[in-house]
């Protein structure tokens, strides 16, 4: 797949380097910094694939550094090494807190190590940290010692050849517990006057497994995909109107889920792995009314001030409420001397974002709160500027309360050997996704 | 000795003494300082100064025993890698040391050994690297991470000795199919097979019969996710399915995977599907709605990602007439905050997603976009719209209504765009001038770019029966002729040939001859001038001898004749396509070029032919649930019977259908603790809340 990975730094100059197939030349990243500016001389951002001289360099940003690989062929599997780069930069971090140039100088050895390690010959083999740390320890070993105490040997666990290759052996919890989250994110869309033009649930199931030895679970959703198979129950739910199961688009799992056996019966069975891992995550894409509705009116009366009046509603369960709700209004960039005139929560001027930002802690449901707000442009302006349509941008989170209405109806935990009673732990939350926006005129 | 000197150009000789002077000192404190010294070796070589650190290898050898420390190790095998080019006469002596290395009981340093063994392009390393893969690989006990490691190994060889070839790919194949290997070397042994054959030229494709193939398949679940994401890949196109119902069967036994959290595999299955496709004679509705739904979860991963599914989705709707994929347009509407290049790629969806029912969506966006503060994003939605209104002849006025619209801004860079897109649309729609010229007309004074100059003053030529001022507009391009753009000038000069022919006035006389003077005495472009000569020549003689062939009618035919009417091609070449779709989530669907046209070396790839196979693959027809016949009954034997709920009190897996009494619901209370309330995103964060001791009292 890849013939090297390289860590260069903001300029594109290398940090770090490991080779797998001596197919590219060195030359070739010495050219990296000057097409990185190239590409930057054409628009602002840079596409993630360039090529040059029948090389072609693949790379994804991460803070200060660029994570690139480079090919000679054109069939290269460009899926697998993006989802790779993403997963190495993520096992890194578990590794060394936050990937930055600085990070990476300071632990370079242990990065050549998870480097030989993820990749053999430039294709991806084992990603799981918690397996990668098992033998990659932050220290180094001494093989003299090893040897004699041949107890100790560092050696790739025995698990890494058996079917489960995310789990380690021997785990022991005093307290056999399970956490699920359901973290659901909205993302909306919303034109200028007030109509959805696009709005998807994004959901997750995170799980945070404290169980020992190799637990085999099965997880029951209310989704309809899931419960068909029992026909009558599910009839009779709709009849009733209670417990109505909902319809997931789209489920993508963790690889620890069998696929086939969710395929074929419906059902979610698997055997975690240790500590927490995402484990599904689905997607929605019903009409949905916006949670928080925001309606902003902008006047600009140019070269004198802007006028802002703005509304916003929970349109959620009264009984329910949504926190650390923020409304960030766009303003001209030259804008001065903010006034505010507001009930509830706080309201700042932010220069930096050019924007003004309302913070409500707890907004309940059904209630309407709204701000007024007025600032000075300077009566002297350059030759017009066209005006960035920024959206007004809306973050908030409920929690206990998911969207999609979906339910986690059980979750069975069953270790063949030991046979403990464990505790699964359920939470839910609804919050805002990156794109909650609402365009403006 | 602190860690930033390491990271910085060192000389052989200043590394060296540092090496031996950890000799004399303390153990403990010279292993480290030695080791430090070796860290620099790496370093520098990573810094592109390797023929200074070359001189240290006689170093390497001494110290690759002293430090039994796999660091060092680790270290020593790396510098034998990256000095391979040199083919010093050094390591001869080093092969020894890696034997040693490799025939040590130590995992990871003979995964290590085994690999230098493979990356050193020396005869007696390939011996050596031989003789190890076919031991290690017919060994039984040997782990999993070593017999990759070979299989990879087995790899190069084949690539740098092509006599001893043939052998070890006889070999791979008895591994791919002996039932008792382990799944992830089977997976690995095709993988590498697969590997092999797309890059020689002479090998024949892999073929892999239906039981090989279905073999393979059941491996899947015992994979870990990139052995599986190979696996996909390494089947696509090396499985020909014999007839439909296989094809049938096999789509059946894929779908699952495009449920994994793993991109590349989704991906990589989603082609396998595709793939497929191409041989059965029906497709079920289902299919296509999970196939869409999968694949428009994937746009919400990172840009990158997103980028390469948003051009593998143009590809299949490009590609066919009839797109094999259901997907709504509000999922490319293009966010404030997506990256310039996914802008782009959004655009071009929405532009080819166009159809009459959900015009008026999309021009609503588009208008929205043709005002956004990024200029370019601006043109192109602009052009988008022109083309639109090429693309759908019963659409135009909606079209045309927008771009006039637009026009009301008066911004600048908006004016000469759609200047520029009016020409298009006038050449498809000639009728259609009457609620355009006027306004247009307006605009002449404010066209600034070459192409909108050269648009304006075709429209203004076209029409110019219409135009009652025409020569006034047209002269305010011709009193600047010299200072134009060399499009500009060409346009209008032949602007001006096409208004004397048409009317061959004074006034018009004139100023052609002016524009003919100017162009064959003045300009520096030789083409020009040939024009310029070409015409006047043509004049001339209409004009001059009554009786010669050309008459000022055959004149006006030649230089104002009817233009042919332009169209769109949206379409790529079917065999293009083709290739393209088997090669999903590549670098070539990406820049939707053909891997052969941009490497030779390549070998293009075609769907194999079989009895199955559809030559028509806008035919095949989709099939709704309702009509589902023979294909459900795969999966209907598996949800049969399930097994009663126990009473026992340990928790059974078989009574999953029963609700668990013991979840844990959370219930909303009065006063929320904090804890809770800043969930965020982040999972570190929310590792942290669930870890705390009472996290939901």
């Amino acid at each position: 797949m890849a013939s090297c990975i390289y860590f260069c730094d903001n300029k594109g100059k290398t940090i770090l380097s490991r080779r797998y197939r001596d197919d590219i030349p060195t030359s070739a990243i010495e050219k990296f910094p000057s097409l990185l500016l190239e590409a930057e001389h054409e628009s602002s951002v840079v596409p993630p694939c360039l090529t040059h001289n029948g090389v072609q360099y693949m790379f994804i940003q991460h803070n200060d550094v660029y994570v690139l690989t480079m090919s000679r062929s054109l069939s290269i599997n460009v899926a697998e090494v993006f989802s790779f780069l993403y997963k190495l930069v993520d096992v890194l971090a578990e590794y060394v807190k936050t990937v930055e140039e600085e990070s990476i100088r300071d632990n370079f050895v242990i990065i050549y190590e998870l480097l030989d390690e993820m990749l053999d010959y430039g294709i991806p083999q084992i990603t799981e940290t918690k397996m990668l740390k098992q033998y990659i320890t932050q220290k180094s070993f001494k093989l003299i010692k090893s040897v004699k105490k041949s107890k100790n040997v560092v050696r790739p666990p025995s698990q890494l050849t058996q079917s489960v290759s995310w789990r380690p052996e021997g785990i022991v919890y005093k307290k056999n517990e399970a956490f699920l989250d359901v973290v659901e994110s909205i993302n909306m869309l919303i034109s200028a006057n007030g109509q959805v033009l696009r709005s998807e649930i994004l959901g997750k199931v995170k799980v945070k497994s404290h169980l020992s030895g190799m637990p085999d679970l099965k997880l029951g959703l209310n989704d309809k995909g899931i419960f068909t198979s029992d026909d009558s129950s599910n009839k009779s739910d709709r009849s009733t109107g209670k417990n109505s199961n909902i319809e997931l688009e789209d489920l993508k799992f963790h690889q620890c889920v069998r696929l086939s056996k969710f395929e074929n019966e419906k059902i979610i069975t698997f055997i975690p792995p240790d500590g927490d891992f995402e484990l599904m995550n689905y997607r929605l894409s019903t009409p949905i009314k916006p949670l928080i509705w925001c309606d902003a009116k902008i006047q600009v009366h140019s070269q004198s001030r802007i006028e802002i009046h703005c509304r916003a509603k929970a349109q959620i369960k009264k009984k329910s409420s949504a926190n650390n709700v923020e409304i960030l209004i766009p303003v001209p960039e030259d804008a001065d001397s903010p006034k505010f005139r507001y009930s509830h929560g706080s309201l700042k001027y932010v220069p930096e974002k050019s924007a003004i930002l309302w913070k409500i802690k707890t907004f309940n449901g059904g209630k309407e709160y709204s701000f007024a707000a007025h600032l000075g442009l300077p009566s002297m302006t350059d030759v017009e500027v066209p005006k960035a349509k920024r959206p007004i941008q809306v973050k908030f989170q409920i929690p206990y309360f998911t969207t999609s209405g979906i339910q986690v109806r059980y979750l069975k935990v069953q270790e063949p050997k030991l046979q403990y009673q464990s505790y699964p732990w359920v939470r839910y939350i609804t919050e805002s996704g990156d794109d909650y926006t609402i365009r403006t005129a | 000795m602190s860690d930033q000197r390491i990271f910085s150009k060192y000389k052989a000789h200043e590394i060296r003494s540092e090496l031996q002077q950890g000799n004399s000192k303390k153990h403990r404190a010279s292993a480290i300082k030695r080791k430090n010294a070796l860290k620099k070796i790496v370093v520098n070589l990573s810094m592109g100064f390797s023929s200074e650190m070359a001189l240290l290898f006689p170093e390497i050898l001494q110290y690759w025993h002293i430090d039994d420390d796999m660091e060092v190790k680790r270290i020593c095998h790396h510098f034998l890698v990256a000095m391979a080019p040199t083919k010093s006469a050094n390591f001869q002596e080093a092969l020894r040391l890696v034997t040693e290395d490799f025939n040590s009981g130590n995992e990871p340093l003979r995964v290590l050994a085994l690999r230098t063994l493979s990356s050193v392009p020396i005869s007696t390393y390939f011996d050596e690297c031989r003789k190890s893969v076919y031991m290690v690989l017919n060994k039984g006990s040997e782990s999993e991470q070593l017999k990759k490691t070979a299989l990879y190994a087995a790899r190069k060889l084949t690539q740098m000795e092509d006599k001893q070839s043939g052998a070890i790919i006889n070999f791979l194949h008895q591994i791919m199919e002996n039932q008792k290997e382990k799944p992830g070397i089977r997976a690995n042994a095709l993988y590498v097979l697969y590997e092999i054959q797309e890059t020689t030229k002479t090998l024949q494709t892999l073929t892999l019969d239906f039981d090989t193939c279905m073999d393979m398949l059941e491996l899947l679940p015992a994979l870990n996710e990139w052995d599986n994401s190979r696996l996909l890949d390494s089947l696509t196109g090396n499985y020909i399915p014999q007839n439909h119902s296989d094809a049938h069967y096999m789509i059946e036994k894929t779908i699952p995977q495009l449920q994994h959290a793993n991109t590349s595999v989704v991906l990589n299955a989603f082609k396998f599907v595709i793939y497929l496709t191409n041989y059965v004679d029906f497709l079920m509705e289902s299919l296509v709605k999970q196939l869409s739904a999968s694949i428009i979860s994937l746009l919400n991963k990172p840009p990158e990602l997103e980028f390469l599914v948003l051009r593998n989705i143009i590809l299949l709707l490009i590609g066919r007439e009839k797109p094999i994929l259901s997907v709504d347009v509000s999922y490319f509407f293009v966010e404030f905050n997506d990256p310039i290049y996914i802008k782009d790629t959004k655009l071009e969806i929405l532009y080819l997603l166009a159809k009459e029912d959900n015009l008026s969506q999309i021009l609503q966006e588009l208008k929205e976009y043709a005002t956004d503060i990024d200029i370019q994003m601006s043109r192109k939605a602009i052009r988008a719209v022109g083309n639109l209104a090429v693309k759908l002849e019963r659409c135009v006025d909606e079209c045309m209504n927008l771009l006039l619209e637009l026009l009301d801004f008066e911004v600048e860079y908006i004016v000469q765009e759609i200047v520029s897109v009016f020409k298009n649309v006038l050449r498809r729609y000639p009728e259609k001038y009457e609620i355009c010229l006027f306004k247009l007309i307006h605009f002449t004074d404010s066209v600034q770019e070459p192409e909108s100059r050269g648009s304006m003053i075709w429209i203004i030529t076209q029409y110019s029966d219409h135009l009652r001022n025409y020569l006034e507009l047209f002269q305010s391009f011709t009193d600047n002729f010299l200072n134009e753009a060399l499009e500009v000038q060409f346009s209008i000069l032949s602007s001006v040939i096409k208004l004397f022919t048409r009317n061959p006035t004074p006034a018009t006389e004139k100023l052609c001859i002016d524009i003919l003077k100017c162009s064959t005495e003045k300009s520096d472009c030789p083409d020009l001038r040939d024009r310029a000569f070409m015409y006047w020549r043509l004049l001339s003689s209409a004009q001059q001898s009554q009786g010669s062939l050309i008459d000022m009618n055959a004149v006006r035919e030649i230089v104002d004749g009817a233009l042919p009417v332009i169209a769109l091609n949206s379409h790529l070449d079917p065999q293009i396509v083709e290739e393209l779709e088997l090669n999903i989530g590549t670098i070539a669907s990406i820049y939707l070029k053909p891997v052969g046209q941009v490497f030779r070396l390549n070998k293009p790839r075609r769907l194999p032919r079989s009895p199955a196979f559809n030559s028509n693959r806008d035919g095949i027809e989709v099939i709704s649930e309702n009509s589902r016949s023979h294909s459900s009954s795969l999966t209907e034997k598996s949800s049969g019977s399930r097994p009663r709920r126990k009473s026992s009190p340990v928790k059974k897996m078989e009574d999953y259908d029963r609700p668990a009494e013991t979840i844990n619901q959370l219930k909303l209370k009065k006063k929320t603790s904090s804890a809770a309330m800043n969930l965020t995103r982040k999972p570190s964060i929310l590792a942290r809340k669930l870890s705390m001791r009472k996290p939901f009292a």
